[in-house]
């Protein structure tokens, strides 16, 4: 690949979109991009194994900006770090304001900023991952950057996904983000006790995810007065 | 952290051939005595990518699409290129690392120029200015 071709690779991988490509190095693109997922992919099968291996159940929770993922994991850690020793990955663009939250409830944490990028690759958590002593901890939680699109694109290696949506979003955040709901394992729809005043259409809400994907389990939870939050604790199987 | 980078440096300025354990201890330690938190709010740059704990020190110049961490001191005045990648490493003062270098384990010394482009670094000291991958493997120090 002559420099030239690089650089446009690289133009087209920022763009995220094949289309862009000049006809005469689209088969190139389509590649790379075939390599760079199946590689993410392959990472977040040996992270899986690994954690397995140790013993650690995992899980990543991806929803958007103020949908309350960091004030969900608060009240999960708060229930649950007598019972297991808790390491949280926290993504976000910049700061480290999530984590500081969540290290109050007694778990250890670190904070990826990725600037520019979007999400959570598989390649971040491995190499946090492979800088810790994993025989401390017994349950990770990955937090991931605010966002409903591009966490769609990269496994991390976990066992389950946790989809978090609010009422406040309205009622048509699912239906317009189908793949993450494909993807997920649980979807909870938050602050539910702003449903009064809102009216939201939280039916409609959790007939679209199942729509999506019938096997996914959906919990209403306001992460304010811990409403379900037991609930979501039982479907976590925790 | 003042005192063990000036007995870092010491070391590294004047290697024998014996001293690899030392210097795999001294760069242990360093990291997880030090950098228990990061301090990565003021440099020069357009948002790289971070995993804590990332230290830099005053005048620090990233480029675009840079990984830092976990585990990596940068000294004053470093200037990192676009494409590069660094964990578990320290880097001293007015060092400037070439465009796609991924290191890991490494302690590069004081003014070294690495204008060596597309190089995978690890376990390794270098102090000195090279300008193409053969001249680094030539002057790099390996501890492991």
């Amino acid at each position: 690949m002559s420099e030239e071709e690089k650089k446009e690779v690289q133009r087209i991988k920022e763009l995220e979109s094949i289309n862009l490509a000049r006809e005469d190095i689209r088969d190139l693109v389509i590649e790379t991009k075939k390599e760079v997922e199946k590689d993410n992919d392959l990472l977040a099968e040996q992270i899986n194994d690994r954690l397995n291996n140790y013993g650690i159940k995992s899980i990543d929770i991806v929803g958007a900006i103020g949908a309350g993922k960091t004030a969900i994991l608060e009240k999960i850690a708060e229930k649950l770090s007598k019972k297991y020793k808790i390491f949280v990955i926290c993504g976000d663009i910049t700061t480290r304001v999530d984590a500081n939250r969540i290290e109050k409830h007694n778990v250890t944490t670190v904070q990826i900023n990725t600037g520019r990028e979007c999400a959570l690759n598989a390649y971040h958590i491995h190499q946090v991952l492979k800088n810790q002593d994993l025989s401390k901890y017994n349950l990770i939680f990955i937090e991931n950057v605010g966002n409903l699109i591009c966490p769609s694109d990269f496994k991390l290696g976990t066992d389950k996904r946790l989809t978090v949506v609010s009422i406040t979003e309205g009622e048509w955040v699912i239906e317009k983000h189908p793949m993450l709901f494909k993807m997920s394992d649980i979807a909870v729809i938050n602050k539910i006790d702003l449903l009064e005043r809102l009216g939201t259409d939280v039916e409609k809400m959790i007939k679209d995810a199942k729509r999506f994907n019938p096997d996914i389990r959906v919990i209403t939870t306001s992460a304010k007065d811990g409403k379900n939050i037991d609930k979501l604790i039982e479907a976590l199987e925790l | 952290m003042k005192k063990h980078l000036k007995e870092i440096g010491k070391i590294i300025s004047s290697l024998e051939l014996n001293s690899q354990s030392q210097i795999r201890g001294l760069l242990y330690n360093f990291l997880r005595m030090n950098l228990k938190h990061s301090k990565i709010d003021n440099y020069i740059g357009d948002y790289p990518t971070f995993i804590e704990p990332v230290y830099l020190e005053d005048n620090v110049k990233i480029g675009d699409d840079v990984l830092l961490g976990p585990n990596v001191y940068l000294g004053k005045n470093v200037e990192i290129s676009d494409y590069v990648e660094i964990t578990n490493s320290i880097v001293f003062d007015n060092v400037v690392v070439g465009e796609n270098i991924k290191m890991d384990n490494c302690i590069i010394g004081k003014n070294s120029l690495l204008h060596c482009k597309n190089t995978p670094i690890d376990n390794c000291v270098v102090v000195g200015n090279v300008k193409t991958k053969e001249d680094l493997y030539k002057i790099m120090y390996k501890f492991k």
